[in-house]
């Protein structure tokens, strides 16, 4: 391997980035994802593991990680923690009962060392559905402009129409490109 | 390249020559040939379609889009264009219809279920509810339920207090199917339940169901359970023989589950894709017949 070759993968290793999606279950995760990658929406059933989906976007290679939300599950969440650049947060704005377990599921992650540099993008999702409280009204509710600790941003989006994911996304790579790649 | 100018050829050319110079020496038709040579299934009616589909006749191609009620009418003008004469091929006749109701019941088949998987649960609909506590009671007969929106529904491995929010992608087909098994299959299903449970090996019942569903689903709609119905129904496939298949996927999936001995639930889908593969290579298989078969042990 000649030199060029090992710089040729440093580089290409540079550019890529490790997204972490995650939330309740039914918030849209992984509707979020296929939506994102231009799959078919319509036949999604309840995720019970992990979904990974790598894309280029922008030039950027996104190894994105979708692990379930059911309460089961949540304790398996920490396994994927490891070199999270972006945690993306998925909440179903419809669902107001749940509001608070929301709220504590993400201020619980946020004191984790290992998500400690990753910035955090939290999608309002399912803004399409006549009920769907508006991204400020859950905001509020999530206490978002309490966190100190991270790079945040909310967007309220539609997974099923994809109505705002490429806005959500692409704020997300800047904000990590701009800590991570400061030497391109 | 030159696999392709061989097909091309062939599928244009060499094939009707072909047919035509056996035709002419053995006085018989390819469909004639097809049902006097092949044994009833699969093969016979796979083969069938394939010529059906081929044939330059629109007659003849318009039997794959026959409805069930026409298609003796349909069989009777294949039968007249292809100058077949009943004395001297008594069996064709029957054996046609029967192909021809198997792939037309095929795509009809494939409309009810996508029709049953449109059909979202709704609280609001009496029926519905009325199934999804049938299940929970066919399940769990010992154990009431406290309320409608209750944690216990994780037992029988919904997500979370309302399990309507779990049939999204595969509406009130995953619904039915789930009833189907516990219905028709009480002693597995309440097996497959404790697998389940099983606090080291355990999955989450009623998802994997769906998820399950979606399997049947998706083979169904990419043709690949075209040979199980030709060999397992000798006629129209109906719902409750999709429903029969699922209670297959689901039984075969817990076996498989549990030998396997997956390190945690988190490796689902790598499993999941192990367990297709296998059905996918029993479905190429000739013979092939999903169907559920107790086994005396456990």
């Amino acid at each position: 391997m000649g030199l060029l070759t090992i710089l040729k993968k440093m580089k290409q290793k540079e550019r890529e980035m490790r997204l972490l999606m995650l939330g309740l279950d039914n918030a849209g995760k992984t509707t979020i994802l296929k939506k994102f990658n231009g799959e078919d929406v319509s036949t999604i059933s309840p995720t019970l593991g992990f979904n990974i989906k790598t894309l280029e976007h922008r030039g950027f290679k996104l190894n994105i990680w979708d692990v379930g939300g059911q309460k089961s599950l949540r304790s398996y969440w920490r396994n994927y923690f490891e070199s999270t650049d972006g945690l993306v947060w998925v909440v179903d704005s419809a669902d107001r009962l749940r509001l608070e377990d929301c709220r504590q599921e993400l201020s619980a992650l946020l004191l984790e060392e290992r998500l400690a540099g990753a910035t955090l993008l939290v999608f309002a999702n399912k803004q399409d559905l006549p009920g769907a409280l508006s991204k400020e009204a859950i905001r509020e509710a999530l206490a978002l402009d309490e966190i100190k600790s991270h790079h945040w941003c909310i967007i309220g989006c539609s997974a099923v129409t994809g109505e705002n994911l490429l806005s959500g996304v692409d704020w997300l790579l800047d904000d990590i490109a701009a800590r991570i790649f400061t030497t391109d | 390249m030159l696999g392709y100018i061989w097909q091309y050829v062939y599928t244009s050319f060499l094939r009707y020559w072909l047919k035509w110079l056996i035709r002419q020496a053995t006085g018989n038709c390819e469909l004639q040939r097809i049902c006097s040579s092949c044994k009833p299934g699969a093969t016979r009616t796979a083969k069938a379609e394939y010529s059906l589909r081929c044939s330059k006749n629109k007659v003849v191609r318009g039997a794959l889009e026959t409805s069930k009620d026409n298609l003796e009418q349909c069989v009777n003008q294949i039968m007249q264009e292809k100058n077949v004469k009943s004395q001297k091929d008594p069996q064709f006749k029957a054996s046609l219809h029967i192909c021809l109701l198997q792939i037309t019941g095929y795509s009809s088949l494939y409309t009810s279920v996508e029709d049953l998987r449109k059909e979202v649960f709704s609280s609001d609909n009496p029926e519905h509810e009325a199934m999804l506590l049938k299940l929970w009671d066919l399940l769990m007969p010992s154990v009431k339920l406290d309320s409608r929106i209750t944690k216990q529904w994780g037992d029988i491995g919904f997500q979370g207090d309302d399990p309507k929010t779990d049939f999204r992608g595969m509406g009130l087909l995953g619904l039915i199917n789930l009833v189907f098994f516990s219905e028709n299959y009480t002693v597995e299903a309440r097996q497959v339940l404790s697998h389940a449970n099983h606090p080291k090996l355990g999955y989450s019942y009623a998802i994997v169901g769906i998820n399950l569903t979606e399997m049947a689903y998706s083979l169904l709609k990419s043709g690949a359970l075209k040979p199980h119905f030709y060999n397992t129904v000798q006629g129209t496939p109906e719902l409750q023989h999709f429903h029969q298949l699922y209670c297959y996927l689901a039984y075969e999936f817990d076996k498989f589950w549990v030998a396997e001995e997956p390190e945690s639930i988190m490796h689902f889908n790598q499993y999941r894709e192990k367990f297709h593969n296998i059905v996918k290579a029993h479905l190429l298989e000739p013979d092939v017949s999903l169907t559920l078969t107790v086994s005396s042990k456990n």
